[in-house]
């Protein structure tokens, strides 16, 4: 198995001295990759690239859309937005969203999807429960969660009603709003991380399973010997992917919490940029807000690629 | 390998369990969907229905014009779909297969294209859409008329091709092994060739996450769509969904109606393309 | 490598801001012909947040078609949105140059988009208005004694309460000021044996919580900001209401935080779990399909908020022109129909609003509607909000304000300080 991995990056890196029809295939290959590559750059530079450069742009400007009139700012928004203390507040409660929304979705989704890589009865209708909340839209679903959480009528406190607990007022309560929101995006991101390691895992040859079962190793030793490192490739991309959504997370948050929750507890950076451009009419400062976080991304990407290791993404 | 009787007891009854709590609230939508508004309101509250209106679907469906809503979505998704996947597989292919130089930027570049939010991307998305030059009424700089807004290419285009897509697409590549290319190669087959005939028939998996995350996506855009048309006739399923939210109050029997209709079909969608999540073929060419 | 990134990008970048920057520029409308000859032609486009729906749709476009027989040289293209999403939709065709001839917006927009030049000079006066208008219901369309926006329905938040409730505690008549509506709230409240709250005395959390606010500190004598624009809401008075507020949740406990909000499935009145609310005429629709019989049996009552004087918010929807129309005499034309009799009666009553002309007062739907007629008994006592352009960004940090009085975190005195503070920042700014 470790040929499967390896050989491609050891053979990319020994570019030792070759011979000239090999040049030439080189040439060949770079030529077919780049054909390949172009309608998709294409596509990218055009419709996100330019949006990303205006952003970056407008971001150092005074652009007062209704108006019409722009002016260059300089760092202004930047200062603004720092001075800002519900935008310092939302940066910090985005961190804490990605904490605990990130990693433990994503163990409960390679832990799902090994248990329905197995050959049993309704493993379509298994798979298909656990993804189906990723596929509803989310307004719809997250009104419907508002419904549970509702202090007097919904299905939480009904429910520890009966055991005599008296539950918090959940989405009312700045103490419980985030966890709230937490509880029904874990809820939410698991079906799609589920699905794409349960994708990767098809990748596994089966022989290297059937050497460990000849081994005599147990279950748990297969899961941390074999499939976990062979889903690095997978787990980096679930792991940049997630950690990019938690950071935009909006909908969810926005239906649940209105007008940033109780006391302003549960506003996340998106919010913010939304609320900046869309009910304040300033573009400019919400191009500021958005690169902060572009940033923070960016970091946390090359963080990643660092953790995952090279070979993992790196051919 | 298929578990024996008790631990696959076991197994079931984790899965059982697990998917129960996944799928409680469309339970809840669905209950909810055949209540009457005044069933509703009830306190204490009912479980179930008082009495079972069915009738709110035939009202959700009369509420706004869904038939041209419901395919709009369709012809919508099936393109972006369709465009996704024969994209994103060449670029995915490209990145993790061939060396070239600055393949490492354009990779760090399209992991970039999925930093900065919606919200912000959406203004300068809607001018570039207004400007494109010679359509309509436009110039060749792309002043004078209102461009590709209003029309099919707005809702087709911009959104038919996802960074995510490479991404993934880029990750499986890179996990296939090179004795295949190679294989192939000698046998004089060029690289377009490898890429369509050998490697990517062995990432059906991909492909079929690809394909549904793209179609569900789709399904489920709403604010793009929104502003960039004007006319009731090229508006989307979720745009329809989003009139039972009034400003004052919400029509919850209809808005849980209507989006039990909406899920439908992605939960067909899914149960026919998880078929490829099957063990084991991947694995048949390497041997 | 890291100088090779950089520079790749930097380049690209460059030409990709200019070319983005000369479209927003550039893209603007090319002139053409208006037939200033009388008659007004052209092809108009309207945005509209409200008629929403397939019954809205329906109600615009019979109106429309009226419109198109007394100006058949006006085609009449209609862009249907909500208030949801009204901002995202104005913003984009704005930016893009390309903004709609009429749009249907709410009354905090005016300040904003008139004084940054987005809005069309109505041919109106104020004083052939305020003849056909309350001069309550004039004042949010008009921004520097110019008029730029005609009102066709109104929204309103008032007191409603449960006859049945207030008889059955001997209560004969609703709260006349703020000592009464605490005594009468803290009577009404009921709590179950584990102490928890099975009836609200009074319902403060199923209205927007900034809409509660400021009509209570209207009813106190307060206002929003003084004649020259500066904050105004942190004044004794203003301060006042928001310690009736948070007296009611923490003191006299009359209702908890957390009982409800603004959205939720049920309205408490509706079930009985409150007495009273502050609430918006359009509660009384909600309340009439969640449980009929209330509103047959009339057991549901209206009260102006009063302590010293009565007071009323008011919100609403108006019609405006843009700047920027090619065919401003059609969008105008337009203005004047839609804000008329016969089309604002229409809408009104598809959303069970409140009229704006003072001769729909006598209509069969306003005699049908409670609420509406309530509401237009008592426009005299209408408070609107807004009167700043800063307005759409101050008003936002309202809500977060006072839930930190009501939940304790700042008193109310120090949470509109800062609130204030904020606001003037923000009108500085400009």
């Amino acid at each position: 198995m470790t040929t499967t991995l390896e050989s491609v990056s050891v053979a990319s890196a020994n570019r030792a001295p070759r011979p000239p029809r090999r040049r030439r295939l080189g040439a060949d290959r770079r030529r077919a990759a780049y054909l390949m590559l172009a309608p998709s750059v294409i596509h990218l530079v055009w419709w996100i690239g330019l949006p990303v450069v205006a952003t970056f742009g407008l971001a150092f400007t005074h652009y007062d859309v209704i108006a019409g009139t722009i002016q260059w700012a300089g760092l202004d928004n930047f200062r603004e937005i720092f001075a800002d203390d519900i935008w310092n507040r939302s940066i910090w409660h985005t961190i804490i969203f990605t904490f605990f929304t990130v990693p433990v979705a994503m163990a409960i989704a390679v832990f799902i999807a090994v248990l329905l890589n197995q050959q049993i009865r309704a493993r379509a209708w298994y798979r298909a429960a656990f993804f189906m909340p990723h596929i509803t839209a989310t307004v719809a679903i997250a009104l419907v969660w508002m419904w549970m959480f509702e202090p007097t009528l919904g299905l939480f406190n009904l429910l520890l009603d009966r055991v005599g607990v008296n539950g918090p007022a959940w989405l009312s309560d700045p103490d419980w709003a985030m966890p709230a929101v937490i509880l029904v995006s874990i809820w939410k991101g698991i079906g799609l991380k589920m699905l794409i390691y349960l994708a990767a895992l098809q990748n596994i040859p089966h022989d290297l399973y059937e050497a460990a079962d000849l081994d005599g190793a147990s279950g748990l030793r297969r899961f941390f010997a074999i499939t976990l490192p062979l889903l690095k490739p997978a787990t980096f991309f679930v792991f940049i992917v997630s950690m990019i959504d938690a950071f935009q997370v909006f909908d969810q948050v926005y239906v649940l919490t209105p007008d940033g929750g109780p006391a302003n507890s549960t506003t996340v950076m998106t919010y913010e940029i939304y609320r900046t451009a869309f009910s304040e009419f300033n573009i400019s400062v919400a191009c500021a807000q958005s690169l902060v976080l572009f940033a923070f991304l960016l970091v946390l990407t090359v963080i990643g690629r660092r953790l995952t290791g090279k070979d993992a993404d790196e051919a | 390998m298929k578990p024996r009787l008790a631990p696959r007891l076991a197994l079931h009854l984790m899965l059982g369990g697990g998917a129960l709590v996944m799928v409680v609230p469309f339970f809840w939508m669905i209950l909810t969907s055949l209540k009457s508004r005044a069933d509703i309101a009830a306190y204490p509250p009912n479980l179930l229905p008082d009495e079972w209106v069915w009738s709110n679907y035939q009202a959700a469906l009369d509420y706004a014009p869904f038939g041209t809503y419901f395919r709009n979505s369709l012809f919508i998704a099936i393109g972006h779909t369709v465009i996704n996947l024969m994209l994103a597989t060449m670029a995915g292919y490209a990145l993790a297969r061939v060396p070239f130089r600055g393949r490492t930027v354009v990779f760090m570049a399209v992991l970039a294209m999925m930093m900065i939010p919606t919200y912000t991307k959406i203004v300068p998305q809607y001018l570039i859409a207004k400007g494109m030059p010679f359509f309509g009424g436009n110039d060749y700089l792309g002043r004078g008329g209102y461009g590709w807004l209003d029309s099919w290419w707005v809702l087709i285009v911009p959104g038919a091709l996802t960074p995510f897509a490479i991404f993934l697409f880029r990750q499986f590549y890179l996990s296939l092994p090179r004795e295949l290319e190679e294989a192939a190669r000698i046998d004089g087959m060029g690289e377009f060739g490898i890429f369509a005939r050998v490697m990517t028939p062995l990432v059906k998996p991909a492909i079929a996450t690809v394909a549904l995350v793209t179609f569900e996506g789709s399904w489920n855009n709403f604010l793009w769509p929104l502003l960039v048309t004007t006319r009731d006739d090229l508006r989307v399923i979720q745009v329809g969904l989003a009139a039972f939210q009034l400003a004052e109050r919400t029509e919850w029997s209809y808005l849980m109606a209507g989006s039990t209709l909406a899920t439908v079909p992605m939960i067909v969608l899914f149960l026919f393309a998880q078929r490829y999540f099957v063990q084991g073929f991947a694995t048949a060419g390497i041997k | 490598m890291m100088t090779e990134t950089r520079r790749s990008r930097l380049r690209p970048l460059a030409a990709v801001l200019t070319a983005a920057l000369l479209t927003t520029g550039c893209g603007g409308p090319a002139p053409s012909g208006d037939g200033d000859d009388g008659k007004v032609s052209g092809t108009v486009r309207l945005l509209t947040p409200i008629f929403e729906g397939a019954d809205g749709k329906t109600v615009l476009e019979k109106q429309l078609a009226d419109f198109k027989s007394k100006h058949p040289d006006v085609a009449v293209e209609v862009d249907y949105t909500t208030y949801a999403k009204l901002n995202e939709k104005l913003t984009t065709s704005i930016a893009g140059g390309r903004p709609y001839d009429v749009m249907l917006m709410g009354v905090g927009w005016i300040p904003p988009f008139a004084a940054k030049g987005a809005l069309a000079e109505l041919d109106e006066n104020k004083q052939d208005l305020t003849k056909r208008y309350n001069e309550r219901v004039v004042q949010p369309g008009i921004y520097q004694d110019k008029v730029y926006g005609l009102p066709i329905m109104l929204d309103t938040r008032f007191g409603i309460y449960r006859k049945d409730i207030f008889a059955q505690a001997g209560i004969t008549a609703p709260p006349s000021n703020f000592t009464e509506l605490r005594e009468m709230a803290r009577k009404l409240t009921v709590r179950d044996g584990s102490g928890k709250l099975t009836r609200a005395g009074v319902d403060i959390l199923s209205n927007d919580l900034r809409q509660t606010f400021l009509p209570l500190m209207w009813a106190n004598g307060g206002e929003l900001f003084t004649p020259d624009g500066k904050p105004a809401f942190n004044s004794p008075q203003a301060v006042g209401a928001l310690q009736l507020m948070t007296d009611i949740i923490r003191t006299d406990k009359s209702e908890d935080f957390g009982f409800t909000q603004p959205g939720a499935t049920s309205l408490p009145l509706a079930q009985g779990r409150a007495a009273m609310m502050v609430g918006h005429n359009n509660h009384l629709l909600a309340i009439e399909e969640q449980a009929p019989e209330l509103v047959k049996e009339d057991k549901i009552g209206f009260f102006m908020i009063n302590n010293e004087r009565p007071a009323m918010f008011q919100g609403g929807t108006l019609a405006t022109v843009s700047a920027k129309s090619q065919h401003p005499a059609a969008a105008k034309a337009l203005v004047r129909f839609l804000t008329d009799e016969q089309a604002s009666l229409a809408a009104n009553e598809q959303r069970g609003n409140v009229p704006a002309l003072n001769g729909l007062a006598d209509s069969d739907y306003v005699k049908s509607n409670k609420a509406a007629q309530f509401a237009m008994e008592n426009l005299d006592a209408a408070f609107s909000e807004g009167g700043v352009p800063a307005w759409l960004e101050i008003r936002g940090d309202f809500k977060a304000a006072i839930e930190a009085a009501l939940l304790g975190q700042k008193t109310p005195q120090q949470a509109l300080d800062e609130l204030a503070a904020k606001a003037q920042a923000a009108i500085a700014k400009g």
